[in-house]
């Protein structure tokens, strides 16, 4: 029988992030429903990122609980990556393969079929440029082929640190789908993409909840 | 399986990688024909010195070519934030680090598919099919070696300076036991001659096998905290 979907996607508490002495973020406290999608909103150095790099594992944090999926973030995080799509700052593209081969290469790591990046280029309206090197991409094609990576494996949780960044209006508009059907948390600097695309939002300031912009349902440390 | 499934999707997209863009072996390539001339000046190299300099003069250029190499590894996709991406795939650390060190380890062999003949041409080097055993023995231990400290050595700023210092020290029994066994090679004489225990050929596998193993068990720890 498979596993019911948790409840609750995310689950943060007393969470810290350090780097060195400063406290980049946190102490911070979070309940995310499974399908919400949350805009994490802030100026720069509001810890956004930091937050994010938590969520998708990259990054452990220093101390407080995480759970993820019903999985804990830290002991648990090589299950918990099958699962989570992430796009962070840089795109991490491989500028001499061919954006189908970007893809394909993330497909064997997934343990997909190499149909999964024909369908996740589509997903982007990049197949006419399948054969293309992403180096002749331009940015905002480069941007549409690393968010074809994040929702390859079609991820239950996506996390998405500006996915708006270099996208033109039609690349806008395709994130909409790419959230269909998911939980998302993003991080952008663009409010009203943030009301189009979420459901709830959080505003960090110096790492820490400074309130809900929204008057949501998150739950601020 | 499923290990070497993706190890072997990493190395592959390594090398493609390299042929398309051919940033690194034709550099290494002038490196290496370079690195021969000054070692030809620098040791006033005849035909008999030749064979007597050549074991050392092929370790040191072995060396530095590995260097550089392995320093590429792992700093470009560092860099890139491809090596991030990999490492959020359920692919798993080890996996991704035997990729790579496999891909490095074919870079060093095309620097040495180079290297040998060059020497055998400016040096006047005998090149056996034991002299390039030897060198391919010792290529797979240096290779997850190097690869291992190179991936550690990514991880910091001052990388070029870094690795260097952690790789050398530690391909120091390479350099010993290849360079003994090279220079029987080179003599004519067989290292299957010597007592069991002085094999250098023995001793470089059992070198592979041991940092195979260490440099597979500490990539996880290195790449992925």
């Amino acid at each position: 029988m498979a596993p019911l979907a948790p409840v609750t996607a995310v689950r943060a508490s007393a969470l810290v992030q350090r780097f060195g002495t400063q406290v980049a973020v946190g102490p911070l406290d979070l309940d995310l429903p499974a399908g919400a999608r949350l805009a994490v909103l802030g100026g720069n150095g509001a810890g956004k990122t930091t937050l994010l790099r938590m969520l998708a594992t990259v990054a452990r944090p220093a101390s407080g609980r995480l759970e993820v999926l019903g999985l804990d973030a830290v002991r648990q995080r090589d299950r918990l990556r099958a699962r989570v799509g992430y796009l962070g700052h840089q795109v991490g593209l491989y500028p001499a393969l061919t954006a189908l081969e970007n893809l394909e290469f993330f497909a064997a790591l997934h343990g997909l079929e190499p149909r999964h990046a024909r369908d996740a280029l589509a997903l982007v309206r990049l197949a006419p440029l399948a054969r293309t090197r992403a180096e002749r991409l331009s940015r905002g094609q480069q941007q549409r082929l690393a968010l074809a990576r994040a929702v390859l494996h079609r991820p239950e949780l996506l996390v998405l640190d500006e996915p708006d960044a270099s996208l033109d209006a039609e690349g806008r508009g395709l994130l909409g789908g790419l959230l269909e059907g998911r939980t998302a948390v993003l991080a952008t600097h663009d409010t009203a993409l943030a009301r189009d695309l979420c459901d709830r939002a959080v505003l960090l300031r110096a790492g820490r909840v400074a309130g809900d912009p929204w008057a949501l349902r998150v739950v601020g440390g | 399986m499923r290990f070497l499934s993706i190890a072997l999707a990493v190395a592959r997209k390594d090398v493609r990688c390299e042929l398309r863009g051919r940033e690194l072996l034709p550099a290494l390539a002038q490196f290496i024909v370079l690195a021969l001339v000054i070692a030809n000046f620098a040791f006033d190299v005849d035909l008999v010195q030749g064979p007597r300099l050549s074991p050392g003069i092929l370790w040191l250029v072995l060396v530095f070519a590995g260097l550089v190499a392995f320093g590429r590894a792992f700093a470009a996709e560092k860099d890139s934030g491809s090596l991030e991406a990999m490492l959020l795939t359920p692919a798993g650390a080890t996996a991704v680090f035997a990729g790579k060190a496999a891909a490095a380890a074919a870079m060093l062999v095309a620097c040495e598919a180079v290297l040998l003949p060059a020497m055998a041409i400016f040096l006047g080097s005998p090149i056996s099919p034991l002299v390039v055993g030897t060198v391919l023995l010792a290529t797979i231990g240096m290779a997850a070696l190097g690869s291992l400290f190179a991936a550690l050595a990514a991880q910091t700023r001052a990388r070029e300076l870094l690795l260097p210092v952690l790789a050398l020290p530690i391909w120091v029994p390479f350099v010993v036991v290849g360079g003994r066994a090279v220079q029987l090679a080179m003599a004519g004489q067989s290292p299957s001659t010597l007592p069991l225990a002085g094999q250098p050929l023995l001793v470089l596998a059992d070198f592979d096998i041991l940092f195979l193993v260490v440099a597979c068990l500490a990539a996880r720890f290195v790449l992925d905290d």
